[in-house]
């Protein structure tokens, strides 16, 4: 060095600071993105979840007068698009309009013949009709709405204008619709020749009819009430001959049983299936005739539905028709069930039960239109005031209050449930586009107790799709929480022992070099895709386990017994031998033993069955025999870990000094002596305990165990172990293995023995550490698929058996995935199910940190 | 095998022991698996007496210390040839239960070690072993043990809080209030106080001399002027060899061999 020596700081290179510079924003960056997206995906999922609970909403309303003079309706329809408007009048004139506007069409009439109308009736979906006249004739008819799409320039010359999206001839309507075509609706109203069906020639008081078809032989059913109160029922069955195409029409008559006062009667209901009809009078008396023996209807019930001084105003099914829903002049509404009920008090064991309950109207309740897709219906009432509510939820989804005062005559649910077209007497009509995507959904139906349509009780059901048009979602999160915690919770109690007591004589017992050996085949273990274990466990093992289900069951009592008599038979060895035969051989023994464990239970399978379970145990679990022996099983553990407690806590110290002081061999086998005592001491306190519990009246059949299928809890608690042992085992096994050395030292320098130091030292030191591994166990548990996907049965139930299936919320997003359309109902809920599954584990991680934390404070200072 | 000439078969005996020998090394040689650590070893540890081992490090003396407790058997690879003979019965022996020998050994490492629990518990702990459940005997031997190092009074009032909050001195004698509540004929001591300041080192020198006739104590130690403080008789150890034994104010003033002239006048170490 030449210089003069003088040394200001050291200049840092250019490019070090820029590369330092840019390591930390592009760290920043990518920091924040993951977070970001962690976030983001929280937030996607509660976005794809709220609209399930925002109810209805209105998107518009309009409310007109119609042109000319309008007469009262008796039936109001509407198209599936919302467009045409149809009432027929009590004389036979049918006024059509566009239902938005009010934009009069083309007026008609049915031929009625001079004769008035005494009685209407429809099918739910609106378009059968049947008028019964005063005659005692009926005639059916059709209110068709035709919609065609037809390419734009198939389009009629000359139409006129409604608005800017709509155009009419008339009688049609016409709209555009993408793709250069037009939407053309239209209807058509036909009425067939008059039946001749009250014998006396009395005037139709009230009728209800059906229409079914089956194939191309439609079956319709018709009940009507006389003004002399004869109750008929008659079913007309058209058939086509299939070798002369004739067709042959064949009604037949019944007459129902007469009812003591038919002055009053209002309604009349009957179901598709013509097994029940329904006649109602104004007072709320609901007379229900049993007709599924349509030869011999007998008057099955009588139930008053209305308090005194309270008129019965609304009586109508729900989609399905087993909802009824009956409404009165004090604005109540409730909803009945005909449930088969032990001890009713009917002649066919059935009764109506009113199951629920609507928040009131303020006033009378005047209108009802059900909806033709699911359980939601439309109200309205003396005031005016149109609500539209849902049959399971129970919920109001919308309240429509209009601008004046006015007193809607008939009212009809748009077919999608998405608009609501009323009509007033007065000759104003309102309509109002409605929006309500998931009428179903509440909190009390995906978590509450829902009372089903032909349950006999509430309950928490999931059932999203059934085999009929008529069938309702059933959405309850429950049996998939309770599904996800009874696997997490069969599979840890199966997993955690295994896991942490390997970890413990991995980490403790075992010389370092077998254990570098040791662990990372268990880690390889943990990376078998859990799509192999379900697959194994359900093809497999499940049969396995079923068919040798006695000697699973004997292996966890018979296999540490015979673990443990062996390790004292151990110890009747010289001390010099068994030095010579730790490390290799003393490992190969033990693998012989279990291996020889497992061939004892198979052979003993078979008499530990006779001997326990009645010699059949799947029978025994349908409640064949005493309960005495399994509840022996069951508190052999408790009563071993009692019985140990208490021996070593009051002659622990004594047999211990004694023992001591012994010879080897002599020592030994007053070692294993004890060690008997204790076992014998432990069967006897169980045998006291089980008959006692027996004797009591206790029956763990229909709790935690119960009838036994295949694919179980027991099958999936297997695979899953086989799933997160080597995770909790890894993890633990860390956490132990990190206890400094110092303390393991300590202790074994104070005389302890291995055992005593991993118990009392190495485990305690380790716990944090431990329970994050329990705990991050338990997450992939409750997150595990593809397990309980395929060997869980995925059965939605309530119930802790562990012979039964379960469905997880994890398995039942892929299972029901692929069955929902995008932004449906079921769509939506599963991304709840999602959402709820993601709350799971956040809370289960955040309780695991937390006690990590509490537990790591204690032991950081090492 | 390989064998040291010069000291094999001999055993090294310093007399005045006023107790007598309690245990005598004999040719003790021991192997982490191909390396050898010791070679030959061969000397008395008197009864009641304070022994101390000195050399340089990586001559063996831990390695000794931990052979008489048999705490180098947890390490893999491990075998020793030779006897230690405990009043006569070699621990090495094939019937020899090494946790009841442990149990005759107490010890006490370099750096403080107690266990995250409460003080009262860290000092009960070779009870709590045994199974002793006994209230009387453990508050009896907690005290005891606690007033035997010097550290009743300092904790007397907190034994239920825990032992980590206590400073490095303190955690030391609280070790030795560990191994002497087992009721130990020997106390070995492998380098007690070389993580503590000048002022705790002070304190466990007094309370090394106050159990010197109570307690056998093998003594490892780095700090030379240390093992002439303490110790009664004195180990001079070198590449796994015991170069020389003899009394303390022998080995530090007049030694016999070069070699341990050389380390005690600070020639090399």
């Amino acid at each position: 060095m030449t210089d003069s020596g003088k040394r200001g700081p050291k200049k840092t290179r250019t490019w070090v600071l820029i590369a330092d510079r840019l390591a930390d924003r592009s760290i920043t960056v990518g920091g924040v993105l993951v977070i970001g997206a962690v976030l983001g995906m929280m937030v996607f999922l509660v976005h794809e979840v709220l609209p399930l609970f925002r109810g209805g909403s209105v998107e518009s309303s309009h409310v007109y007068q119609l042109q000319g003079k309008q007469e009262p309706a008796i039936n109001l329809a509407m198209d599936e698009y919302k467009t045409i408007a149809v009432s027929v009048s009590r004389e036979g004139q049918v006024a059509t309009w566009h239902v938005e506007t009010g934009f009069p069409l083309e007026k008609r009439s049915f031929d009625l013949k001079d004769k008035t109308i005494t009685a209407f009736a429809k099918t739910l979906d609106s378009s059968n009709i049947a008028v019964g006249f005063s005659d005692g004739t009926v005639r059916f008819g059709r209110i068709e709405f035709r919609n065609d799409v037809l390419p734009e320039d198939q389009a009629p010359a000359g139409l006129k204008k409604i608005n800017e999206l709509y155009e009419t001839d008339g009688s049609a309507v016409y709209s555009r619709v993408p793709g250069r075509q037009i939407r053309k609706i239209s209807f058509k109203l036909e009425l067939d020749d008059e039946i001749q069906v009250s014998e006396s020639g009395s005037p139709i008081k009230v009728m209800d009819y059906r229409l079914t078809m089956f194939g191309e032989r439609p079956k319709r059913i018709l009940l009507t009430m006389d003004g002399s109160g004869t109750a008929t029922m008659s079913m007309t069955e058209t058939k086509m001959n299939m070798f002369t195409r004739k067709v042959v029409t064949k009604t037949s008559k019944s007459s129902l049983p007469p009812i003591p006062d038919s002055s009053d009667v209002a309604f009349a209901l009957v179901t598709e299936m013509a097994d029940q009809a329904y006649f109602a009078d104004k007072k709320g008396i609901i007379y229900r005739y049993n007709t599924r023996d349509f030869e011999h209807p007998f008057l099955a019930e009588t139930v008053e539905t209305m308090p005194q001084g309270t008129n019965l105003t609304v009586l109508g099914f729900l989609m399905g028709e087993a909802s009824l829903v009956v409404g009165g002049s004090d604005g109540s509404l409730s909803i009945y069930f005909l449930l088969a009920r032990e001890g009713a008090k009917t002649l066919d064991g059935a009764s109506l039960v009113r199951t629920r309950k609507f928040e009131p109207h303020n006033s009378a309740v005047t209108g009802f239109s059900p909806g033709q897709r699911g359980k939601t219906f439309a109200t309205c009432d003396s005031k005016g005031e149109i609500w539209l509510r849902n049959g399971t939820s129970e919920e109001t989804l919308v309240k429509i209050s209009p601008p004046e005062k006015s007193s809607w005559q008939a009212l009809v649910l748009a077919p999608r449930m998405n608009g609501i077209l009323a009509f007033s007497s007065n000759g104003s009509s309102g309509f109002w586009d409605l929006s309500v995507p998931h009428p179903e959904i509440s909190l009390h139906t995906l978590f509450g107790k829902v009372w089903y349509e032909g349950y006999s009780e509430p309950g928490y059901t999931w059932q999203s799709s059934g085999a009929t048009d008529a069938f309702e979602p059933k959405l309850s999160l429950v049996p998939l929480i309770f599904g996800t915690l009874k696997a997490t919770m069969y599979s840890l109690m199966f997993a955690i022992p295994i896991a942490l007591l390997g970890a413990i004589y991995t980490s403790e017992f075992l010389p370092a070099r077998v254990r570098g050996k040791i662990k990372p085949v268990m880690e390889v273990m943990a990376s078998i895709p859990s799509v192999v274990l379900g697959f194994v466990a359900g093809l497999v093992l499940a049969p396995v386990v079923e068919n040798w289900i006695s000697a699973v069951l004997l292996v966890f009592l018979a296999l540490p017994l015979l673990l443990v008599f062996s390790a004292y038979l151990w110890q009747l060895m010289p001390a010099s031998t068994a030095v010579r035969l730790e490390g290799l051989p003393k490992f190969v023994l033990m693998f012989v033993l279990v291996g020889f464990g497992f061939y004892l239970t198979y052979l003993g399978g078979p008499s530990f069955e006779k001997f326990f379970f009645n010699g059949n145990f799947q029978s025994w679990l349908n409640g064949e025999g005493s309960p005495a022996a399994f509840l022996f099983l069951m508190t052999v553990p408790l009563a071993a870990a009692a019985v140990s407690w208490s021996f070593s806590r009051f002659w622990g110290y004594r047999a211990y000094q004694y023992i001591r002081k012994m010879e080897m061999p002599y020592s030994a086998l007053l070692d294993l002596f004890r060690w008997l005592c204790i076992a014998g001491v432990t069967a006897l306190l169980s045998y006291v305990i089980a008959v006692s519990l027996a004797g009591v009246g206790f029956d763990p059949r229909g709790s935690i165990v119960g009838t036994y299928v295949q694919r179980n809890t027991l099958v999936v608690g297997f695979a899953m172990g086989f799933a997160v042992i080597p995770l909790i085992y890894t993890l633990a096994e860390d956490a132990l293995n990190s206890v400094p050395d110092h303390l393991r030292a300590a202790s074994l320098g104070c005389g302890a023995t291995p055992w005593q130091t991993a118990i009392w030292i190495i485990l305690p030191t380790a716990l944090s550490g431990v329970f994050s591994a329990v705990m991050i166990g338990m997450g992939r548990a409750v997150g595990e698929t593809m397990i309980v996907v395929m060997s869980a049965g995925n059965t939605p139930l309530l119930d802790l058996n562990i012979f039964n299936g379960l469905r997880a919320l994890s398995a039942n997003i892929a299972v029901e995935l692929p069955e929902a359309p995008k932004d449906g109902t079921l769509y939506r809920v599963l991304f709840l199910t999602g959402l709820v599954l993601f709350g799971m584990t956040f809370v289960i991680n955040t309780v695991a940190e937390l006690v990590r934390l509490r537990f790591r404070k204690r032991a950081m200072q090492l | 095998m390989i064998r040291n000439s010069d000291t094999n078969g001999t055993v090294y005996h310093v007399q005045g022991g006023p107790m007598g020998t309690l245990l005598t090394i004999k040719d003790f040689c021991l192997w982490y698996g191909r390396a050898q650590a010791l070679f030959d070893v061969g000397m008395g540890v008197e009864k009641g007496l304070v022994t101390a081992l000195i050399g340089p490090s990586g001559c063996g003396k831990s390695t000794l210390l931990r052979g008489i407790n048999r705490m180098n058997d947890l390490i893999d690879g491990l075998r020793t040839s030779g006897e230690i003979l405990l009043d006569g019965t070699d621990i090495y022996g094939p019937d020899v239960d090494v946790i009841g020998l442990r149990k005759v050994m107490g010890m006490v490492f370099q750096k403080p070690n107690p266990f995250p629990m409460s003080i009262a518990d860290n000092v009960c702990y070779p009870l709590k072993v045994d199974g002793v459940r006994d209230k009387k005997t453990l508050r009896d031997t907690l005290e005891n043990a606690l007033k035997a190092s010097a550290l009743w009074d300092e904790v007397k009032d907190r034994l239920q809080d825990n032992a980590l909050g206590l400073s490095g001195g303190q955690q030391q004698r609280l070790c030795i209030a560990r191994a002497i509540a087992g009721d130990p004929e020997v106390l070995l001591m492998d380098e007690p106080c070389s993580a503590l300041d000048p002022v705790a080192t002070a304190k466990i020198e007094d309370l090394i001399d106050e159990l010197r006739g109570r307690y056998t104590i093998v003594i490892v130690t780095h700090n030379m002027q240390q093992a002439a403080r303490v110790s009664d008789n004195t180990a001079f150890m070198y590449l796994g060899k015991l170069i020389e034994y003899g009394e303390t104010s022998v080995i530090f003033t007049n030694p016999k061999v070069e070699k341990t002239m050389e380390y005690v006048t600070g020639r090399f170490g």
